[in-house]
């Protein structure tokens, strides 16, 4: 096989412009470090967004004047719905306790007022995989059936705007990694395609001897690769620096970024992100190889 | 082994080839003379697939050109050796690796090249200049580097553009014998020259080419 000849000769073209195939290097490390800091981000958004639903609740008011035994249905046909987690029911006077523990010196207002105004309430969690927007419709509209409740509060706003964040998050941080992929794809094939033409008169010479397009190729195709290789080497190295200077300086200082995760896999994707675009770039560059 | 049938070839609209017909059999040695600009090269490249006919057909061995599929081209190529009338040596390579690059296309290890290729420069008188780079090479040198690696492939067709054309009388004497040689193995051998000497008394074909047109045939 030729492979390992062709090894010598990417070697060689890369060794012999070594300045501008460091410049590439570093084009490539740049922008898979954009990468890695957009993946961070929509990352941390995504995982925030997934926290939510521990403290998301729905809170059913009932109808006044319900006998105890009428309540206690109530609460079991509720605990009944799959979606429902937990129920906890907070009666009249329990409200109004609430209510003046949370106004404590304000109280003066609730003066006067003879009757116990707030209606007796029932705060039910939802099962993890229930918090999304179409299945908490669901249940509250199921819930409103049951005889006796009045009324049924979710943050729907809360929730609408919850998902619009996370899908421009998402559309965004996609868009943004595809424009940077291609950037890098775009300089290793700029690359090649220097490198190419800069071979020109030999690879006519090596066609007219017999080479195949496979061993035309080859050499050009290890060039991306190491390209990209090194490229995605230097953008583990720049994010490594930033998961430093993130974790161990900045938290020092801001205590709350500490919620914030980097997934450690970032650092071996890197090197295998930048040999696919690597490749990539340089078999574009290629293109199709012709004999005559 | 090599049939040409009613053969033009334009360049532009200027014909280079006119209705060229000849057969050369496996195992001959012939010689293609005439002047300058009279296609003798531009008929070579359509043996080595160089250039493309525009009018009759050509076949190469069992293979008609046209029909050829266009990944089978190198497998074709590693059968036909060529001297070069401008040499294509890679100036960046010294002679031993320009000659083994042949060798190399067809995918040989360098444990298997090395001794065939030093084998080769002994034949051609330059195992001492293996290390040296083209452009530090004579003329008469560069062109022998070149014939090193049209034959260092064993190959069934030996193409000679001019092969002669930077030697002294005595080294070309000497190639002329290594063509012998070669042919005397099995393998055929086309020659274009302006060089009277290389063909007088061989007794092998002379064609005859003029303007594009194949004017005559005699025995050297
Ligand atoms: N690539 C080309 N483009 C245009 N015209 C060409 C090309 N190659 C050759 N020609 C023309 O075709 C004709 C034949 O050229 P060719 O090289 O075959 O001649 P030749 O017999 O080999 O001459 P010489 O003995 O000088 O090598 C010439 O008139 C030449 O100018
Ligand atoms: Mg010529």
């Amino acid at each position: 096989m030729y492979l390992l000849y062709s090894f010598r000769l990417a070697l060689q073209s890369l060794w012999r412009e070594k300045w501008i195939n460091l410049l590439s290097v570093l084009t490539i490390a740049a922008g898979l470090f954009m990468i890695t800091l957009t993946f961070f981000l929509v990352y941390n958004i995504d995982l925030a967004t997934k926290r939510l639903p521990a403290r998301f609740s729905v809170m059913l008011y009932l109808n006044d004047g319900l006998s105890e035994q009428e309540t206690g249905s109530i609460i079991a046909q509720v605990k009944k719905n799959n979606a429902v987690e937990q129920a906890k029911y907070i009666a009249k006077d329990k409200a109004l306790q609430e209510l003046k523990g949370v106004l404590k010196n304000a109280d003066y207002i609730l003066e006067g007022v003879d009757e116990n105004p707030l209606p007796a309430s029932i705060e039910i969690k939802l099962k993890k995989e229930a918090v999304n927007i179409a299945s908490v419709k669901k249940v509250a509209a199921e819930i409103k059936k049951i005889k006796g409740i009045a009324e049924v509060e979710y943050g729907e706003q809360f929730l609408n705007s919850l998902h619009s964040i996370k899908g421009m998050a998402k559309a965004g941080s996609l868009s943004l990694i595809i424009i940077m992929s291609a950037g890098v794809i775009f300089v290793c094939y700029s690359t090649i395609k220097i490198a190419f033409y800069r071979r020109k008169e030999e690879i006519e010479t090596f066609k007219l001897l017999g080479a195949t397009r496979g061993f035309i190729r080859a050499p050009f195709v290890i060039e991306g690769g190491v390209l990209g290789i090194f490229g995605g080497i230097a953008g583990a190295a720049a994010a490594l620096a930033f998961y430093y200077v993130l974790f161990y300086k900045v938290t020092a200082t801001i205590p709350i970024l500490k919620i914030l995760v980097f997934p450690l896999e970032t650092f071996p994707a890197l090197p295998a992100a930048g040999l696919l675009l690597g490749i990539g770039g340089a078999v574009i560059a290629l293109g199709r190889i012709r004999f005559s | 082994m090599i049939h040409f049938s009613n053969v033009t070839k334009f360049y532009e609209k200027q014909a280079a080839l006119k209705n060229i017909t000849f057969s050369i059999e496996k195992g001959e040695m012939v010689f293609m003379t005439g002047p300058s600009g009279a296609g003798k090269s531009t008929l070579l490249k359509i043996i080595y697939l160089s250039e493309k006919p525009d009018e009759g057909s050509v076949t190469i061995a069992e293979w008609d050109l046209s029909k050829l599929k266009e990944s089978s081209i190198p497998f074709l190529r590693r059968n036909i050796g060529v001297v070069f009338q401008d040499f294509r040596l890679l100036d960046n390579r010294n002679v031993f690796d320009n000659v083994a690059i042949a060798l190399r296309i067809r995918g040989m290890l360098d444990s298997e090249i090395q001794e065939w290729v030093m084998e080769i420069l002994k034949m051609v008188n330059l195992r001492h200049k293996a290390d040296s780079f083209p452009q530090a090479l004579s003329g008469g040198e560069q062109q022998r580097v070149v014939i090193a690696r049209a034959i260092v492939g064993e190959p069934t067709i030996l193409l000679a553009d001019e092969p002669t054309g930077n030697l002294d009388p005595d080294t070309a004497a000497g190639i002329t014998r290594l063509f012998k040689e070669i042919n005397a193995r099995g393998t055929t051998v086309v020659i274009a020259t302006h060089n009277r000497e290389l063909y007088r008394n061989t007794g092998r074909r002379v064609l005859r080419i003029d303007g594009g047109n194949m004017v005559g045939e005699e025995i050297g």
